[in-house]
C-alpha cells in the first residue's frame, strides 16, 4: 500500500469527522458519556471514591460544583480551614460564572452533576424544576428539622424555593432588595442638585450630568446614566418598578397578568427612550456589557449607576477614586412614581440554591452526611471563615463586625470563591455584619432596609406553569428585544404590542392560563 | 518542500494497486509495517471521539431526560425536526447561517490567496518573516478580545471611529446596534484574524514550486505578474480547492463565539445563526434532545454540500478530498 491511500484514508475520515463533529461538538461528546455509562452507574462512579466512612472520625468526602465570580480559581487557604472544621474532605469544582449554565446543563445531560451541585440564579433553577419533579434530585425537607441550623433558614424564602409544595435544595440568601442608584455625590453638589426624589428628577439630574459639564473640564464629555445589555439586573426593571410596573407578574382585573401588558412597563420605556435619545445615557448600552459599563463610570464619563445592588458602591468608589481622588459616590432608592408612590421589585429573598442530584448522592445515608457538612456551614465560625476569610489575615473584627482587610485583590483571590456558597443569611448562620467606612455604603445598608418596606414580590415565585419552565426564557426573549427596538425607536406602541401577541401566541397565553389556575387556589 | 515535490512526483505510479494473492497482500502489509502501526491512534481517536458520539445523535428522536439516559428515555420520533422547520424563526435563522457563509466564501476565502502570493513576492528573507508574523499574530486573540477591541473601537460613546467621523462633519453611526452593520462587521473581524493564518499552507505550496519553472518563464520575458498567473497560481490550484471543499464541508458553522458575542438585541434578526440558536436553545435552556435535532440537521445539510461539491471539483479534472 502506499502513502497516498493513508493520506487518502485520513483525510476523508477528517473531512467525515469534521461534518459529523459540527453537532458532536457541543453535545454529543457529552451525551456520549451518558450513553456509554447508564447514569446510575455513572453516579456510581462518580461517588466510588466517597463510600460512606464507617468509623466517624473518618472525613465525609464531598465534591462541590458551584460558579466562580472571580477570574481565577481559589488556592486551597479557606478550603482547608473549613475541612479541618467540619471534618470532611472537600472537592471544588469551580466554573467560570459567565458559562456556568452551559456546564451545569452539559453535566446534567451526562449524569456527571458532583453530590452538591450549585445552580446560577433563580432562572438555572426554574429551568432545572422540570428535572426536580422527575425525581432527579432529593427531597430535603424531611431532613431539615434533624439539624439544628439548617433548620433556622427562613421559612417564608425555603417557601419560595419549594417544587410544588417539597423542598428540595437550600438556598444562599440575599437581601430582598438591594437595587438602587449609585451617583457621583460630588458631580451633584457642584451642580446643585439633591439626590432625586421622584421620576422627574432622576431625568433632570442625567441631563444635568450630561449638560452642564460636571466635571468642570470645559468639555461636554460626560453622560447621565450608564447602563448595560440587561434589563433585570441593569437599570431597567428597577427603574420601571419606580413607575409601578408590577414585578414580573401582576393583577389586572383579578387575573394575573405580564408586567409587559401593563402601562407602566411603555411608561419605563418611553423614559429611556427620552433618555436615550437625548444622549443623556450611553446610546450603546443595548450592546455595552457590564465590564464596559463600570468602566465608564469609574473613568468618570458618567455621573448615574443603576444596577443590581447599591453595595456594589465599595467596589466602584475603590476603582474611581483610584482616577479622581476627589470623586464622592452616595446611594440613593427612594424615587417616586408618577402618582407620588414609592416601590421596589423584590427579589425571592435568595439568589442561589443548591441541589443533590441522586445521581450522585446514592442513599440516605450520604445525603444526612452531606446534609450534616451543610448544618456546620451554618455556625458563626464556619459561615465567617468561608464569607469573611481568616480572621487577621483577611478581616479583622471591630465592634462586633467585620472589616475586610486593606488587600482587596489578596480577599478576591483567596475568599472570594467560597464567599458565595455561603447558606443562609446573617440572620440565620450568624456571622458577621460587614463594617462600612464609606459612607455611600453605610446609606446602602440603610436604604435595604427602607426598600422592604415598600417592597413589591413576584406573585409568581412560588407558582408553577409547566409551559414557563420549558419555554419560557426562551419566549422572554422576544419581549426583550422587542423592548430594546422600541426603546431605539425601531417599534412604536403597535408594533410592541404585535410581539406581545407574537410571545402570546408562541406559549405566554398557556404560561398565563397555567399561572391564573394555580393563583387562584 | 524539497520532499513535498518529490511526493507529488512519484504519485502516479503508485496508482495501480492490485493484487494478485494474499500472500502479496500480506507482504505488503508487512512491508509497511510501522507505517500501519503510526496509524493506530490516528484510527482510535477518531472511533472514540468522532464516530461513537454519533450514538449520541439518537436522542434527536427522543424526549431525552438525563436521569434515565438514552435507553430510558422516551421515543418521540421526528417531532423535534418538526418542530424545528415549523419554528417562526427557522426560515430566517438559516437565511442568515447561509447568508455569512457566502459572505465567507466570496469575501473572505481569496484573501488569504492573495495576502499569500503578496507575501512570496517580497523579496529578503528578514522582511518577509516579519510581515509574515504581523498577520498571523491576530490568530492568537480569543474572540472576546477581537470582539472588545471592536466595541472599544466603534461604540457611539466615545469610540474612536466614530469621534473621527464627528471630527470630519459626518453623522456618527450605530455598527454595534444597526443590523445593517452586523454582516460587515463580522467579515472584517475574520479578515483581520484568520487571514495571515490561512496563507500558511497557500506559502508551503508555493514554495514547493520548483524553481526552474520561474527561471524558463523568465528567459521567455515573462513579468512577475505572468509568473503568478501561469505558474503560481497553476501549481496551488488544487490545493485552493481542496481547501474550498473543506471550508464548504463547515458549511454552517460559523463560529459560534464570535456571533454570539456580536449578537444583541438589535442585530438579532440578521445575527442569529444556527450555531446561536443551538446554543440558546440547547445548553442555556436544556433542551438536548431539540438542539441534537438541530445539529443533526446541521450535520446533514455539510455532509451534502461536501459531497457535491466534490463531485463536481471531479468533473472539472481536479481531484477532490476523498
Amino acid at each position: 500500500m502506499t502513502k497516498k491511500s493513508f493520506t487518502l484514508l485520513l483525510s476523508s475520515l477528517l473531512t467525515f469527522s469534521m461534518l459529523t463533529a459540527a453537532c458532536g461538538n457541543n453535545n454529543n461528546g457529552n451525551n456520549e458519556a451518558a450513553a456509554t455509562t447508564d447514569p446510575g452507574t455513572s453516579g456510581g462512579t462518580n461517588t466510588a471514591t466517597t463510600e460512606p466512612a464507617p468509623e466517624p472520625e473518618k472525613p465525609t468526602e464531598i465534591k462541590i460544583m458551584l460558579p466562580l465570580n472571580t477570574a481565577e480559581t481559589p488556592p486551597d487557604t479557606i478550603k482547608a480551614e473549613v475541612e479541618k472544621l467540619t471534618n470532611t474532605k472537600l472537592t471544588y469544582q469551580f466554573f467560570p460564572a459567565d458559562t456556568y449554565e452551559e456546564k451545569l446543563n452539559s453535566s446534567f445531560a451526562t449524569g456527571s452533576l458532583p453530590q452538591v451541585t450549585y445552580l446560577k440564579n433563580q432562572t438555572t433553577f426554574i429551568q432545572m424544576k422540570e428535572s426536580i419533579k422527575d425525581g432527579q434530585f432529593w427531597e430535603i425537607g424531611p431532613y431539615l428539622s434533624e439539624f439544628p441550623n439548617l433548620n433556622k433558614l427562613k421559612p417564608e424564602i425555603l417557601n419560595n424555593t419549594k417544587v410544588e409544595g417539597k423542598l428540595y435544595s437550600l438556598y444562599i440568601g440575599r437581601p430582598l432588595a438591594r437595587q438602587g442608584i449609585i451617583y457621583r455625590k460630588d458631580w451633584a453638589d457642584k451642580l446643585g442638585l439633591k439626590a432625586p426624589a421622584n421620576l422627574d428628577e432622576l431625568f433632570a439630574m442625567a441631563q444635568a450630568f450630561t449638560e452642564k459639564d460636571p466635571d468642570g473640564n470645559g468639555k461636554k464629555d460626560t453622560i447621565g446614566l450608564v447602563d448595560r445589555n440587561e434589563l433585570v439586573y441593569g437599570a431597567f426593571k428597577t427603574v420601571s418598578s419606580w413607575f409601578g410596573t408590577p414585578n414580573n407578574w401582576g393583577e389586572k382585573d383579578g387575573q394575573l397578568a405580564p408586567e409587559f401588558t401593563f402601562p407602566q412597563y411603555i411608561d419605563t420605556m418611553d423614559f429611556f427612550k427620552k433618555l436615550r435619545d437625548g444622549g443623556y445615557m450611553n446610546k450603546d448600552f443595548a450592546a455595552t456589557s457590564k465590564t464596559d459599563a463600570v468602566n465608564m463610570f469609574v473613568s468618570g464619563k458618567a455621573g448615574l449607576y443603576i444596577g443590581g445592588s447599591m453595595q456594589d458602591i465599595d467596589t466602584l468608589n475603590k476603582d474611581l477614586i483610584k482616577n479622581f481622588p476627589d470623586a464622592v459616590l452616595d446611594t440613593h432608592s427612594m424615587v417616586a412614581g408618577p402618582d407620588g408612590k414609592f416601590a421596589q421589585w423584590m427579589i425571592p429573598g435568595y439568589n442561589n440554591v443548591v441541589l443533590f442530584p441522586k445521581s450522585a448522592v446514592k442513599d440516605e445515608a450520604e445525603l444526612k452526611k452531606i446534609l450534616a457538612f451543610f448544618d456546620k456551614m451554618m455556625t458563626p465560625e464556619v459561615a465567617n471563615l468561608m464569607y469573611w476569610g481568616i480572621e487577621g489575615k483577611h478581616y479583622t473584627v471591630v465592634d462586633g463586625k467585620a472589616k475586610p482587610a486593606d488587600d482587596k485583590e489578596l480577599i478576591e483571590r483567596e475568599v472570594k470563591g467560597y464567599k458565595d456558597s455561603v447558606i443562609g443569611e446573617y440572620e440565620t448562620n450568624g456571622m458577621y455584619q460587614s463594617l462600612n467606612v464609606l459612607p455611600g455604603r453605610i446609606h446602602a445598608e440603610e436604604l435595604v432596609l427602607e426598600n422592604v418596606k415598600v417592597g413589591v414580590a413576584d406573585p409568581t415565585a412560588a407558582l408553577d406553569s409547566p409551559t414557563y419552565t420549558s419555554k419560557g426564557v426562551e419566549l422572554q426573549q422576544i419581549i426583550t428585544d422587542a423592548t430594546y427596538n422600541y426603546i431605539y425607536g425601531q417599534l412604536d406602541k403597535a408594533g410592541f404590542e404585535k410581539q406581545v401577541e407574537a410571545w402570546k401566541s408562541r406559549g405566554g397565553a398557556a404560561i398565563i392560563e397555567e399561572y391564573n389556575a394555580v393563583y387562584k387556589k | 518542500m524539497q520532499e513535498v515535490t518529490a511526493q507529488a512526483s512519484r504519485v502516479p505510479e503508485l496508482k495501480p494497486v492490485s493484487y494478485k494473492s494474499s500472500s502479496e497482500l500480506k507482504k505488503r502489509l508487512w512491508r509497511n509495517k510501522y507505517l500501519y502501526v503510526m496509524l493506530i491512534p490516528g484510527v482510535l481517536f477518531f472511533v472514540l471521539f468522532k464516530y461513537l458520539p454519533m450514538y449520541g445523535l439518537i436522542i434527536s428522536f427522543q424526549d431525552y431526560k438525563p436521569y434515565q439516559g438514552i435507553t430510558g428515555s422516551e421515543w418521540v420520533g421526528m417531532e423535534h425536526f418538526k418542530r424545528l422547520f415549523t419554528e417562526p424563526d427557522f426560515l430566517n435563522i438559516l437565511g442568515n447561517t447561509l447568508i455569512l457563509f457566502g459572505m465567507n466564501i466570496v469575501f473572505y476565502f481569496p484573501v488569504p490567496i492573495i495576502l499569500a502570493l503578496m507575501l512570496n513576492e517580497l523579496r529578503g528573507t528578514f522582511f518577509k518573516r516579519f510581515f509574515q508574523t504581523l498577520v498571523y499574530l491576530p490568530h492568537f486573540m480569543s474572540w472576546v478580545i477581537v470582539v472588545s477591541i471592536t466595541y472599544v473601537m466603534v461604540t457611539m460613546d466615545g469610540g474612536i471611529i466614530n469621534e473621527l467621523l464627528i471630527y470630519f462633519g459626518f453623522e456618527p453611526i450605530n455598527f454595534l446596534l444597526n443590523p445593517g452593520w452586523f454582516r460587515p462587521m463580522y467579515i472584517i473581524q475574520i479578515i483581520w484574524r484568520e487571514a495571515g493564518w490561512g496563507t500558511i499552507i497557500y506559502l508551503a505550496s508555493i514554495a514547493a514550486i520548483d524553481p526552474g519553472l520561474y527561471e524558463a518563464a523568465r528567459m521567455d520575458g515573462a513579468g512577475r505578474l505572468r509568473q503568478i498567473w501561469h505558474i503560481t497560481l497553476p501549481a496551488i490550484r488544487s490545493v485552493i480547492i481542496t481547501l474550498l471543499i473543506l471550508k464548504i464541508g463547515s458549511v454552517l458553522d460559523l463560529g459560534f463565539e464570535h456571533v454570539y458575542l456580536m449578537l444583541n438585541s438589535m442585530n438579532r434578526e440578521v445575527a442569529e445563526i444556527i450555531d446561536t440558536y443551538v446554543y440558546t436553545a440547547g445548553l442555556r435552556q436544556g433542551q438536548f434532545s431539540y438542539s441534537t435535532a438541530i445539529g443533526f440537521f446541521k450535520s446533514v445539510i455539510g455532509l451534502i454540500m461536501v459531497m457535491s461539491v466534490n463531485k463536481l471539483s471531479k468533473k472539472m479534472g481536479e481531484e477532490g478530498v476523498y
